[in-house]
């Protein structure tokens, strides 16, 4: 364990902090994944049945993970930082 | 109780410490002592100037001692050279082998040879230490304390002269300790009094001191009552909460603070009529506490206030632009409270007070060790308030590994813990720290290091995203189920 004075110095030398995602952005992504999340969902509904379910899954997932996204983005823009 | 001290003395030290210190009588002699005590309410600051003169070459390690109840109500422990700004390093020796003292050995910047001479400063900040008499005040009364404290500066060293001076922060002092039948080390008067200052002594050739034979002969005890119009503040608990969130690139400090005016209790009932009356003629009660101004740092927003009722909304916040990382600054965003009712004495007020900041003036990110680095500050300080006990809670990302946390002073305890808030799976890892009688010397800064890769910025979404598939699944499953009634 350093000492104190070494981690000060080492503290305010380091580069500051950046999100991967600049945290202005936030809102506007949180907008497009979501309503991408909604449309999708909506387009899953209107798939009709097969054997081997591969347009459905792949709708699904996709939907899951943009909409898995836009929530975190969603979270952020309105100030419960998660 | 806590102190606050660079220990950077070696083991080594420690080593020559042993015989060093039960013969300290012998390297040092004190020329002079004066001991200055600013009196106050919650707090009292005490500075100490020792004229010291080395007995022989070498002499390096000054012993300081701190009689039993001097030791338990010292909350800040400094000592410097006369003129200089840098911290000398303490050490604690223990309780003193001839009891009645704790004994502390400063290290001295340079070794002084025989009849050298240094001037220390020793700065030390008393809690707990005063209390209001007559303990009951009605409304409109004034608000007295009581101060007590032993007369003689105790040291492991002969002194050849020392005096105490006791400054109040008004000039109407009710009494102090007159020491009629005191004639011991000084011929003229034994107390003199200037003004809104009490002086005892100069005390001439006084023996080593620190020992109990010295203590239950020589030592007197020295009480002052002296006016004071402001409330004396109390924080009996403190708990903060620093939250980092990498995704929002936010740190979100809470602080729940349980006030007490620990004053002179409300004598009868709070009149609200003679309340307002004396707010509208300019002489307010001077032991209440209408409201509390307290910087928080700059670049904050979303400030909250609210207590066990609701939304506080008679508070204002003025912000000040953010500060970059590491810069120190005398920016401050000032935020005025006003609590619900006005503290009279003996009352208490629960609040939680809250703020989100940008991340980037706390954290840092060094690429050698792949790890973040955060300053979280351990407290915003109340004027005039002592912190009787405080918790800090540091609420690392979800994943964070390699967890390393330096605080400025050493904690009571700390523990490591799990802290599960919204979207979780595993949980964020929190460091606990625990001290007590904190004042506005210990607002430090507590680094964290801890590793924090991209993996662990992905376990949101894709908890997010498995919860949406459980839908999709739903769905799924509903689309081949036929419920027609055939």
């Amino acid at each position: 364990m350093a000492d104190y004075a070494s981690i000060q110095a080492l503290h305010k030398a380091s580069p500051a902090f950046s999100p991967y995602i600049p945290v202005g952005l936030l809102p506007y992504l949180a907008f497009l994944l979501l309503s991408s999340t909604f449309a999708l969902a909506f387009y899953f509904s209107t798939l009709p049945k097969q054997t081997l379910p591969v347009r459905e899954a792949a709708v699904a997932s996709l939907a899951s993970v943009l909409g898995g996204f836009g929530v975190v983005a969603l979270f952020c823009s309105v100030g419960v930082y998660v | 109780m806590l102190k606050s001290w660079r220990c950077c003395l070696s083991l080594f030290l420690l080593g020559v410490l042993g015989p060093g210190v039960v013969s300290a009588g012998h390297s040092f002699e004190n020329t002079a002592i004066v001991r200055t005590v600013e009196l106050g309410g919650s707090l009292v600051h005490v500075t100490t100037t020792y004229a010291v003169k080395a007995l022989e070459d070498g002499s390096r390690l000054y012993t300081l001692a701190l009689a039993d109840s001097e030791h338990e109500k010292t909350s800040w422990l400094e000592a410097k050279i006369k003129g200089e700004a840098a911290v000398l390093s303490l050490e604690e020796f223990g309780y003193s082998p001839d009891g009645g003292a704790y004994l502390y050995t400063v290290e001295l910047p340079n070794a002084l040879k025989a009849n050298g001479t240094a001037n220390l400063v020793v700065e030390t900040v008393q809690t707990h230490v005063t209390y209001p008499w007559p303990d009951q005040a009605a409304q409109s009364d004034g608000q007295s304390l009581k101060y007590e404290t032993d007369l003689l500066v105790l040291s492991p060293y002969h002194t050849a002269v020392q005096r105490t001076k006791i400054r109040s922060p008004l000039p109407q002092i009710h009494s102090y300790t007159t020491l009629d039948d005191f004639d011991d080390f000084t011929t003229e008067s034994p107390v003199t009094k200037s003004g809104a200052t009490i002086t005892y002594g100069p005390y001439y050739n006084i023996p080593p001191s620190s020992n109990k034979d010295f203590i239950a002969e020589k030592q007197k005890h020295v009480i002052v009552h002296y006016a004071y119009d402001n409330p004396m503040l109390e924080v009996l608990s403190l708990k903060r909460t620093a939250e980092i969130s990498h995704w929002g690139a936010n740190l979100n400090i809470e602080d729940k603070v349980h006030l007490q005016n620990s004053g002179a209790k409300l004598k009868g009932h709070f009149s609200r009529l003679e309340h307002q009356s004396s707010q509208y003629y300019g002489r307010p009660s001077p032991q209440m506490l209408p409201a509390l101004t307290l910087h928080l740092p700059a670049g904050i927003h979303s400030a909250y206030f609210y207590d066990l009722v609701g939304n506080v909304s008679t508070s204002h916040l003025r912000v000040a632009p953010s500060v970059p990382k590491g810069v120190q600054s005398n920016l401050n965003s000032v935020m005025e409270l006003r609590p619900r009712y006005p503290l009279m004495g003996g009352w208490n007020y629960s609040f939680t007070l809250g703020w989100d900041s940008p991340l980037r003036d706390y954290a840092g990110w060094d690429k050698q060790t792949g790890k973040y680095i955060v300053g979280v500050p351990l407290m915003t300080i109340i004027n005039g308030a002592v912190v009787n006990d405080a918790e800090i809670k540091i609420i690392l990302p979800e994943g964070a590994t390699d967890i390393d946390y330096s605080p400025p002073f050493p904690s009571l305890h700390s523990n490591l813990s799990t802290h599960v808030t919204y979207l979780d799976t595993i949980g964020r890892p929190a460091i606990t720290l625990h001290y007590k009688d904190l004042t506005y010397n210990h607002a430090g800064t507590i680094y964290v290091t801890y590793k924090a890769p991209f993996s662990t910025l992905l376990r949101k979404p894709m908890a997010v995203a498995a919860a949406f598939i459980s839908l999709f699944l739903v769905g799924f499953a509903a689309k081949r189920v036929d419920i027609r009634i055939k």
